[in-house]
């Protein structure tokens, strides 16, 4: 059965071309969408497995919607598109639950790799985003008092995350690593849920200081 | 904007009337109470009880009246003073000449105030003198009698002056905040143009590609200029950050990716390092990309990655080349060939740091660690 999609982006141009390399490939597209609202209105009616989601779009924005589909069904892969590579929203994204992120000048055989790629439940990482979120867990680990929920890396996923920022393949990862693909794959995966871990930690948080202060 | 009508300041002044609402309520306590203490001073009980009673109906004709901004003219403000200084005018006639404590006492401070908070400094100085002469032309002058009307001629200028200063300042506060509002939205509304634009050069490139010849030139161009736009982009968000001498050398190196096929990575938050460290750094990590374009292909491609800890930066340049075979640098240095380098190591150790070099069958990397806490400012 092929992957069903849904593409949501403000621009009606960009969002007919992704929508016909989709097509052309075999793939499914079940709904497109141009902001926020319609995208999470047609979402819960038509379920994609994958969306394919540009950030800057009007109301609600991408994190938002990322976040609320992800809560609606666990799921669904959200794959970033983005044009301005916006660093501080990609992170949000994928915090709020994002599969994997690209930018939209990727050539039509990088996309649909990166669908079917999240389809399966692995992370599309690029460069820019593993060095997003090197230092994002860099940032968690010079917190002045760290929680021992924290989710934290491993030396060894520290190390795969620092060569896919150094633009190495998983397959040139696992060479140089000694490990297999599946292994590669995993830990890139492992660091991708602990990174939402730590967002929801950072969540819950937040919501019972907010609780107390209110008391 | 001037600082007597602008909003601010306005607001500054009904704040200060508030204040002052309570002020006189405190004096006036104070100058009924000491009336009624002294009630055997006066030589004519009755004109002094009236006296009181015209305080008492003023300070609330007054707290009323000065409650409204459009109330707040020239007439309420010498009415207000005509009664203070009146109140001291006569009160050789209810209690005696040789009497030496006024009816109205601390009481005329409200006047002072007012005249303060709304003409200021000139204000003020009017007020004290007309206050300090009434004083001082119904009695006898001792010396505590000219320190009180020194006090009244020095304190309601000096308050004035605060008053034009805090007004004049809340003003100036307000402007700035007005154009940090318009810089905030023109920045979104720029976003928006960027992002619109972003997207065209995008297609036009991945199109462009597809259709090969001639679009693909065009979609080649599109991609550069997507690239540098986006570079800008960075570049303008630093500009925000925080000067003193330091740059952000994320968005120094990003500069990087311009014009040739090179990504760079790094956290979302600046990395905040001394400016000539900064230069230092990116003209070193320059350096190595400049070798791979020599060594690997002009458009051969690279990744720069920048990582941040509390106690130094590490860049990492990685190209996806052959590598270098071995003996080949052994080689160079002995013809004498290991400028470049030995220059970025020489830079790097400037700083400081320590320059790696590694190649295999993963392409070449180096590796630069530079303590952060400067050794060069």
């Amino acid at each position: 059965m092929s992957i069903r999609v849904m593409v949501v982006d403000d621009h009606p141009m960009w969002r007919d071309a992704v929508e016909r390399d989709l097509a052309d490939a075999g793939l499914d597209v079940v709904g497109v969408a141009a902001d926020g609202r319609q995208a999470l209105a047609r979402f819960a009616a038509v379920r994609p497995e994958v969306v394919l989601l540009d950030l800057q779009i009007p109301e609600p924005d991408g994190v938002a919607v990322t976040a609320a589909m992800v809560e609606q069904d666990p799921e669904v892969r959200v794959l970033i598109l983005s044009a301005s590579g916006e660093q501080a929203d990609v992170l949000a994204a994928v915090k709020a639950g994002a599969t994997g992120y690209l930018v939209k000048s990727a050539s039509r055989e990088e996309l649909l790799a990166a669908v079917r790629r999240v389809a399966d439940g692995d992370p599309v990482f690029t460069p820019g985003l593993a060095g997003l979120v090197l230092g994002e867990f860099q940032r968690i680990s010079e917190a002045p008092e760290p929680d021992p929920l924290e989710p934290r890396l491993t030396d060894r996923e520290t190390e795969v995350l620092k060569l896919v920022a150094k633009g190495m393949s998983y397959r040139q990862i696992a060479e140089r690593l000694v490990l297999s693909h599946r292994t590669v794959q995993n830990h890139v995966q492992n660091i991708l849920g602990k990174l939402q871990m730590h967002n929801r930690v950072e969540l819950t948080r937040y919501a019972i200081e907010r609780g107390l202060d209110e008391e | 904007m001037s600082s007597w009508t602008s909003a601010a300041s306005i607001a500054i002044k009904d704040r200060m009337f508030r204040a002052l609402a309570v002020l006189r309520a405190i004096v006036l306590v104070n100058a009924v109470v000491l009336n009624i203490v002294r009630a055997d001073e006066f030589t004519r009980p009755a004109a002094g009880a009236a006296c009181v009673g015209v305080m008492v109906g003023w300070s609330a004709i007054a707290t009323w009246a000065y409650g409204d901004r459009s109330r707040r003219g020239l007439p309420l403000l010498v009415a207000d003073l005509a009664v203070a200084v009146g109140l001291l005018a006569v009160t050789p006639l209810v209690k005696g000449a040789d009497d030496s404590s006024s009816v109205p006492g601390f009481w005329v401070m409200g006047a002072l105030f007012a005249w303060a908070i709304q003409y200021r400094l000139l204000g003020g100085l009017v007020a004290g003198v007309l206050l300090a002469g009434a004083d001082l032309q119904r009695q006898s002058i001792d010396a505590s009698d000219y320190g009180n009307a020194f006090l009244l001629v020095i304190g309601g200028p000096v308050l004035g002056y605060l008053c034009d200063s805090l007004q004049q300042m809340a003003t100036e506060r307000d402007v700035a905040e007005r154009e940090a509002a318009m810089a905030a939205e023109r920045a979104r509304l720029a976003r928006v143009v960027h992002d619109g634009v972003l997207q065209v050069l995008a297609l036009v490139q991945r199109r462009g590609k597809e259709l090969g010849g001639e679009a693909a030139e065009l979609g080649r161009l599109a991609g550069e200029q997507e690239r540098e736009l986006r570079t800008l982009i960075r570049a303008q968000d630093a500009l925000t950050a925080p000067g003193g001498g330091t740059m952000d050398l994320g968005a120094e190196l990003a500069r990087l990716e311009h014009g040739r096929n090179v990504t760079v990575s790094g956290p979302a938050d600046p990395v905040d390092l001394p400016a000539a460290t900064v230069r230092e750094l990116v003209a070193a990590t320059g350096a190595c990309l400049d070798n791979v374009r020599e060594h690997v292909g002009a458009d051969a491609p690279a990744w720069v990655l920048l990582q941040a800890f509390p106690d130094r930066v590490e860049v990492a340049v990685r190209d996806d080349g052959p590598g270098i075979p071995d003996g080949r640098l052994a080689e160079a240095a002995a013809e004498g060939r290991l400028g470049v380098t030995e220059a970025i190591r020489g830079r790097v150790a400037d700083l400081g740091g320590t320059a790696e070099l590694t190649s295999g069958s993963f392409g070449t990397e180096w590796e630069l660690v530079v303590p952060r806490g400067g050794t060069q400012a």
